[in-house]
C-alpha cells in the first residue's frame, strides 16, 4: 500500500487504443520494468431511489480493485467512502429496493502490470460495455504513504514514461482536511479512479475503438 | 308402688336456649323462649288451611288434638314412661325374690352343643386360609414367570443395551424409523464432502430355541459400501524410477487389524470404515495438491499412486491401498520383493498432519466465527475492510500443503539414510555403537570414550574423504591405510595415512590423519621442480628428472577452503596441470 497516482493518458494521434498501450508497454519494458500479471478496477453505478422532491437522486458507485481482492469499496461522488468485505455485492443485491442497479453504466479498467524497483505501474484499457474508451495509468510508489513525501519523486518517474501527459498532484490529496502530510488509503485511489472513470463517460466514443 | 322409701328423681330441663351474646365479661345473654302464644302461632302458622275438606276434617282433629293438648301437663309423657318403666322393675324385683327362695319358681339353663359351633369355625378358617394361599401362589408364580423371562433376555443381550452401548462410542441420530449414524471426522473438524453415515439394523436372524452362539450381537451395521474393507497410505522412496507401465499398480498387501479382545463386531467394522474414510481423505489433499501446486519436476497422479521426485533419481511413492475383504489380494506389481519398503513413519505423519489440518479448522483462531465468513484464520476476516493487499493476504494464509510438507519430511529421510554412517544405540549401562560397515562397538557410560571413538572416527572419514575424492578427481591411491604404525603413538584410537598420485604421475600427495595430532599434506614433486637438485654420479640421464622427489609440507591452516575436502580438492586441482 503506497501512494498512489492515477492519471489518463490520451490516445496518440493516428492511432488506436491498443497501440497506444502497447507503446507504453514498450517505453516501461526499456526503462527495465518486468512484467508482474494482470490487474483490474471496475466501478458500479446505483441510483438511490425513493427521493421524494425532483432532486437528481445520489449515486453510489461500488468499485473493486484487484489489488484488494477480498473488498469492495462504496463512494459517493465527492463524498463518504466507505471500505466492506466481499459479501457487500451479495448486500446491494437485497437493497434492491433502495439502490437500483444502473447495468449500462459499469465501468472497467483492465490492463497489465509492471514493477520497477519500488514502484507498480499499471496500464488499463477503460471500457464501458466492452467498447474501449480511454487509457488509465495508475502508478503507485510502495515505499512511501504520505503524500507530501514522494509526490516529487514519483512525478519524476512519471515524466519517464509518460512525458507530457504527466498529471499535476490529485486533487484527492490536496483537498484533504489534514493536508499533504497525513497518511494515504485505498478510499484515495479509489476516487481517483472514480474521476478517471467520470470523464471518459462524458467524453464521446472515440472513433474506431469499437467491439475489440 | 308399694313399699320402700319413695325414689327422689329430680329432673332438670336441659337449657335449650339460643345463646344471644356473649358479654365481654363472660356473662351469656339468652335468646328468651317463646311464650305460650308465641309458640301456638308458631304451630298455626304451619297448618295448611287449603287442603281438600276430609283431609281438613283429619287435619282439624289433630288440630284440635293440638288445640287441646297445650293444656296438658308438658311433663305427662315422661311421667308415663317412668311410671311403666317402675312397673316393669317391680315385676322384675318380683320375680327375683321368688327366685331366690327356689320354692315356687327354678331356673334352668339352657342346654349347650359344644361341637357345632366349632367345626364351624373350622371350615371358615379353611376356606379363608384357601383364598390367602391361592393369592399367594399366584403371585409366586407372576414373580417366577418374570425371572425367566429376564434371563431370557440377557441371555439373548438386549438390543436396547447394545444399542446403548454403540451411542456410548459413536454419534446416532433417529430418523423416521431409523437409527443412523455419523462416522466421518466431520465435528473433528474435516471438510471432506463424504458422508459418513451408517444405519444401525436389529439382528432378527436368531433362532431362541438353539443355543445362542458367543459373538451373537443383537444389532448390525451397515456402512456405506466405498468405505468397505480397510485402507492404508503406502510411502515408499525408491531409487530407480519405475516403468510407465508400473504405474497404479500398487500391490494390495492386506493387514490385519488387531481385534481387541471384548471389542464388538460393530466396533471393529465401524474403526476400519473411518479409517478407509481418513484415508481417502488424505490421498484426496495430497492429489489436489499434487495437481494444484506448480514445482519444478511435476508430479504425477495415475489411480491411486501419487509419484514426485524430491531428488533427482530418487522416487517417492504415495498410493493409497485399499483392500475390500471379498476379493483375493492381487499380487501384479514387481515390487512384491521389497516389502520393507514401506516408510510407516510417513504414512503416520501424514495421518498426524491431516489430524492437525482438521484441528485447525476448529481451533479458537477460526471458530467461533460469524455466518457470513468463510473458513479461514480470523485476521482474513478483516482483509475485507482494511483492504488488504495481496502480500498481506498471502502472508495470512497457509503457505505450506500436505504434499511440501511430506515431500520435505521424506527429503529429510533419505538424506540422513545417506549421510549416517554409525548408529548409536544407548542402552541403560552401555552405548552401542552399530558403524556402517558391520562393526559393533559397546562403550561404558563415560561420556570420554563416546568422545574419543567419536574423534578418531573423524580422523579416519578424513582420510576416506580423500579416498573418495581421489576417484573423481582420477588421481591414483598408491597406499591406504587405516592404522598407521609409523610415526607418532596417538592417546585415542590409531592414525591413517594414505599417498594419492596425480593422473600423470608428476606429484603426489601424502595424508596422515590423527585423532590427536591432527592432519598433516605433504606434496611430493617431480625432481626437475625440486629447488635443492643433488647432482648425483648415479643418474646421470635427464628422464630420471620426471621422476617425484623430495617432500614438502603444506600449511593445511592457512589452505584456502570451507573444509578439509574443499581444500584437499583445491589442492589436487592446483597440482593438476592444465593440458
Amino acid at each position: 500500500m503506497g501512494v498512489t497516482c492515477v492519471c489518463q493518458v490520451p490516445v496518440a494521434e493516428g492511432k488506436s487504443v491498443q497501440q497506444t498501450v502497447d507503446m507504453l508497454h514498450k517505453k516501461l519494458e526499456q526503462l527495465g520494468a518486468i512484467k508482474q500479471g494482470n490487474f483490474w478496477v471496475d466501478c458500479e453505478t446505483y441510483h438511490a431511489t425513493g427521493n421524494a422532491t425532483g432532486q437528481p437522486s445520489k449515486l453510489l458507485y461500488v468499485m473493486h480493485n484487484s489489488e484488494t481482492p477480498l473488498s469492495s469499496m462504496a463512494l459517493f461522488e465527492g463524498g463518504p467512502g466507505l471500505t466492506a468485505d466481499a459479501n457487500f455485492d451479495v448486500l446491494m443485491v437485497k437493497l434492491k429496493s433502495h439502490f437500483q442497479n444502473a447495468k449500462g453504466h459499469k465501468v472497467e479498467s483492465r490492463g497489465t502490470r509492471y514493477r520497477y524497483c519500488d514502484f507498480l505501474v499499471k496500464i488499463g484499457t477503460v471500457a464501458m460495455s466492452s467498447s474501449a474508451r480511454g487509457i488509465s495509468v495508475e502508478v503507485e510508489y510502495c515505499a512511501c504513504v504520505i503524500p507530501g513525501d514522494c509526490w516529487n519523486l514519483i512525478k519524476e518517474f512519471m515524466q519517464s514514461f509518460l512525458g507530457s501527459s504527466t498529471p499535476e498532484l490529485p486533487a484527492v490529496f490536496t483537498n484533504k482536511a489534514e493536508g499533504l502530510y497525513t497518511p494515504v488509503d485505498c478510499m484515495d485511489t479509489m476516487s481517483q479512479y472514480l474521476e478517471l472513470f467520470g470523464k471518459v463517460r462524458k467524453q464521446q466514443v472515440l472513433p474506431g475503438s469499437g467491439v475489440r | 308402688m308399694s313399699g320402700g322409701p319413695a325414689v327422689r328423681v329430680s329432673m332438670e330441663s336441659q337449657c335449650e336456649r339460643q345463646v344471644q351474646e356473649v358479654s365481654l365479661d363472660g356473662l351469656e345473654t339468652y335468646v328468651p323462649p317463646l311464650s305460650m302464644s308465641q309458640n301456638l302461632a308458631k304451630l298455626a302458622q304451619r297448618i295448611d288451611f287449603d287442603q281438600s275438606s276430609d283431609s281438613e276434617q283429619e287435619s282439624r282433629e289433630p288440630w284440635s288434638a293440638l288445640k287441646f293438648q297445650p293444656s296438658l301437663w308438658p311433663w305427662d309423657s315422661v311421667r308415663n314412661n317412668l311410671r311403666s318403666a317402675l312397673t316393669e322393675m317391680c315385676v322384675l324385683h318380683d320375680v327375683l325374690s321368688v327366685l331366690k327362695d327356689k320354692k315356687y319358681m327354678a331356673l334352668d339353663p339352657v342346654s349347650q352343643d359344644p361341637s357345632t359351633p366349632q367345626v364351624f369355625q373350622l371350615i371358615s378358617k379353611k376356606k379363608s386360609l384357601a383364598t390367602a394361599a391361592q393369592l399367594l401362589l399366584k403371585g409366586a408364580e407372576k414373580l417366577t414367570k418374570s425371572l425367566a423371562e429376564n434371563q431370557e433376555q440377557r441371555r439373548q443381550r438386549d438390543f436396547n443395551s447394545e444399542l446403548l452401548r454403540l451411542r456410548s462410542q459413536w454419534k446416532l441420530r433417529k430418523v423416521g424409523h431409523k437409527i443412523l449414524g455419523d462416522l466421518s471426522y466431520r465435528s473433528a473438524g474435516s471438510l471432506f464432502p463424504h458422508h459418513g453415515t451408517f444405519e444401525v439394523i436389529k439382528n432378527t436372524d436368531i433362532d431362541l430355541d438353539k443355543k445362542v452362539p458367543d459373538n451373537y450381537c443383537p444389532l448390525n451395521v451397515q456402512i456405506p459400501s466405498d468405505l468397505e474393507g480397510s485402507a492404508y497410505i503406502k510411502v515408499s522412496i525408491q531409487k530407480q524410477s519405475a516403468d510407465i507401465g508400473d504405474l497404479g499398480t500398487v500391490s494390495l498387501f492386506r493387514r490385519q487389524p488387531k481385534a481387541k479382545p471384548g471389542s464388538q463386531m460393530w466396533h471393529l467394522k465401524l474403526e476400519a470404515a473411518q479409517n478407509v474414510l481418513l484415508c481417502k481423505e488424505i490421498f484426496a489433499q495430497l492429489s489436489r495438491e499434487a495437481v494444484q501446486i506448480k514445482s519444478q519436476i511435476p508430479h504425477i497422479v495415475v489411480k491411486n499412486q501419487i509419484i514426485s521426485q524430491p531428488f533427482p533419481g530418487l522416487q517417492l511413492s504415495i498410493s493409497l491401498c485399499h483392500s475390500t475383504g471379498e476379493k483375493k489380494i492381487q499380487r501384479a506389481s514387481p515390487d512384491k520383493s521389497k516389502p520393507d519398503d514401506h516408510l510407516y513413519v510417513l504414512e503416520h505423519n501424514l495421518h498426524q498432519l491431516i489430524r492437525e489440518f482438521h484441528k485447525q479448522t476448529l481451533s479458537s483462531v477460526v471458530m467461533p466465527h460469524p455466518a457470513s465468513s468463510p473458513f479461514g484464520h480470523k485476521r482474513l476476516r478483516l482483509a475485507g475492510p482494511m483492504a488488504y493487499d495481496k502480500a498481506e493476504i498471502s502472508s495470512l494464509q497457509q503457505s505450506e500443503g500436505l504434499l511440501e510438507k511430506i515431500i520435505k519430511q521424506a527429503k529429510h529421510i533419505f538424506l540422513r539414510s545417506r549421510s549416517i554412517q554409525l548408529q548409536l544405540n544407548i542402552g541403560v549401562e552401555q552405548i552401542r555403537v552399530v558403524h556402517r560397515d558391520g562393526r559393533v562397538i559397546t562403550l561404558s557410560h563415560q561420556e570420554q570414550e563416546l568422545q574419543d571413538f567419536l574423534l578418531s572416527q573423524m580422523s579416519q572419514h578424513q582420510v576416506h574423504a580423500v579416498q573418495q575424492l581421489a576417484k573423481v578427481m582420477g588421481w591414483h591411491v598408491l597406499s591406504f591405510s587405516n592404522h598407521v604404525g609409523l610415526g607418532p603413538i596417538e592417546s585415542i584410537g590409531n592414525a591413517s595415512a594414505i599417498t594419492v598420485a596425480s593422473p600423470s604421475g608428476e606429484h603426489a600427495i601424502s595424508v596422515r590423519n590423527g585423532p590427536e595430532s591432527g592432519c598433516k599434506v605433504l606434496v611430493q614433486f617431480p625432481r626437475s621442480q625440486a629447488k635443492e637438485l643433488l647432482k648425483s654420479d648415479v643418474l646421470q640421464e635427464g628422464r630420471w628428472t620426471h621422476l617425484r622427489g623430495p617432500y614438502r609440507e603444506v600449511h593445511w591452516g592457512r589452505m584456502e577452503g570451507r573444509n578439509f575436502v574443499y581444500k584437499m580438492e583445491l589442492l589436487m586441482a592446483a597440482l593438476t596441470p592444465c593440458p
